[in-house]
């Protein structure tokens, strides 16, 4: 057991004089591999002809079948982050990284057996419920140890952390296809073989991430770094603790700008290749319209890096006062712009909003350390990541709902989404009032000054 | 002090993970550029 004590926190904490730049590769080297969850759409349709090869066959799972892997994954993404935040914090990276490696990697695997027995439960719990612990614990505890190596900018780390998330898609979506092209033959799809071959790629990649990891000695501060004595009402240099910050109006208000801002987004994101042939019907095509997703996604990645680091500038609550501002502006033009079949207008208009959507993402994690302080917030930000759940099953059903009823009501395809777009922006108000509300933490949650220090 | 750690790892680092993410940007942008043409 004790070549195990190299993953120890103590085993981690970094000697004199060494360069804090060499710690976003390993945080990237965990988010460019569980950001694959949002590339999974690549598997449905091969997923759905295991037994029919060239079409869905007898027997042949169906595409809602399939569907629920990537909300199972999700869902259990929230669970993981929420319930193993605490330990996270505790336990120290490199634990966790191996934790998220062994668990995202292996759920492959299980999942590549369930597809070669034909058994989606078993694809359920290897890439749902496995693999969806892997992304939970995977995705806080890189966050977290960027901030303590960066408190003069915890907006920009932050940001570079989950930035990576954003463009672990764009590495597998082109991925996946090479792969199951390469593997495929005229008996089988390949993508078993595929599922095997991405668990170990990601496992050993992020094991990598989980060697490079170190965090900061106490007390350590970058070099010329002096906190400023006078700074927003709104950040704090105490602490509180998980079970007090959970208890507090500040942590259910963040929930729900958290929670508003990625149910307007992931909406979108969703529906994005329908939407927009169906609001320039022969206008754009199927190809064009997978190109406009493409670039949803560039927006998505960069605002999570832009948006963050901006926030280290105005603060945290103006950068989310912008995102629900401008964004409620955006989507209530938005039918307008298609009426008037601006194509580049509208493309601009939704890389602006999915802009904000992976900001808001990238934000959250300084806004909670500025309200109650760095010594928790791992544990902190797993619990509020139930948002992102809550929200990955309510924006689909949301849009997907109203444009049904739209087009049962007798609108036509291309208005269809206006509705929806009005919602949205109703939805970003309520964030914009929720963001309002919030104020700092009050003294009584701090936590004594006799508490262990980091 | 942040200047001991040798460049040649700093730059060895990023490059394990730049390299996957400009090979993923690049096929996104030949993607994207589908929508305009």
């Amino acid at each position: 057991m004790s070549s195990l004590s190299i993953l120890d926190r103590e085993r981690t904490v970094a000697p004199p004089g060494f360069n804090r730049w060499l710690v976003p590769p390993a945080a990237l080297c965990i988010h460019l591999c569980i950001g694959e969850v949002y590339a999974f759409s690549v598997f449905n349709l091969p997923l759905t002809k295991l037994i029919g090869l060239t079409k869905a066959g007898p027997g042949d799972w169906s595409l809602a079948d399939v569907g629920w892997i990537f909300s199972v994954a999700i869902l259990f993404l929230g669970l993981a982050s929420a319930f193993s935040g605490a330990w996270l914090d505790r336990a120290g990276p490199r634990k966790a990284m191996t934790v998220a490696a062994l668990c995202f990697g292996g759920g492959f695997i299980v999942a590549s057996f369930g597809i070669s027995l034909h058994s989606l439960p078993l694809v359920f719990l290897g890439y749902g419920v496995l693999g969806g612990c892997g992304l939970g614990i995977g995705y806080i505890s890189p966050v977290r140890t960027l901030m303590t190596w960066f408190p003069d900018r915890p907006g920009m780390a932050t940001g570079l952390a989950i930035m990576g998330f954003g463009g672990g898609a764009m590495i597998a979506s082109p991925l996946s296809v090479l792969l199951m092209h390469h593997f495929a033959s005229a008996t089988d799809l390949g993508v078993a073989p595929t599922f095997v071959t991405l668990g170990i790629v990601y496992a050993v990649f992020m094991l990598i991430g989980a060697a490079l990891v170190r965090v900061p000695a106490v007390n350590w501060r970058p070099a010329g770094y002096v906190p400023a004595a006078t700074q927003s009402r709104l950040v704090t240099n105490n602490h509180v603790e998980i079970s007090t910050a959970v208890r507090t109006p500040q942590f259910y208000l963040l929930w729900a700008v958290l929670f508003l801002n990625v149910t307007a987004g992931i909406g979108v994101i969703s529906q994005a290749s329908p939407m927009i042939q169906e609001m320039f019907h022969g206008t754009v095509t199927p190809l064009a319209a997978a190109g406009f997703v493409g670039l949803l996604s560039l927006f998505n990645m960069g605002g999570r890096f832009v948006w963050a680091s901006t926030s280290d500038m105005i603060g945290r609550k103006n950068t989310y006062f912008v995102f629900f501002l401008l964004g409620l502006l955006l989507y209530a033009s938005v039918p307008s712009i298609a009426r008037l079949g601006s194509v580049a207008g509208f493309v601009l208009a939704y890389g602006i909003i999915l802009s904000m959507y992976g900001g808001g993402f990238a934000t959250i994690p300084a806004y909670l350390k500025d309200l109650f302080g760095t010594r928790y917030v791992g544990a902190i930000h797993g619990r509020l990541l139930t948002a992102w759940s809550a929200a990955g099953v309510l924006g689909p059903v949301l849009v997907d709902y109203i444009r049904q009823y739209q087009i049962s009501s007798g609108v036509d395809k291309a208005d269809a989404y206006s509705v929806t777009m009005y919602i949205m922006a109703g939805l970003l108000l309520l964030g914009a009032i929720c963001n309002y509300l919030v104020s700092p933490v009050d003294t009584r949650f701090h936590e004594s000054s006799a508490a262990p220090a980091e | 002090m942040q200047s001991e750690s040798s460049s040649g790892q700093l730059v060895l680092y990023w490059a394990i993970v730049i390299i996957p993410l400009a090979w993923g940007v690049y096929h996104t942008v030949i993607n994207a550029l589908k929508l305009f043409s």
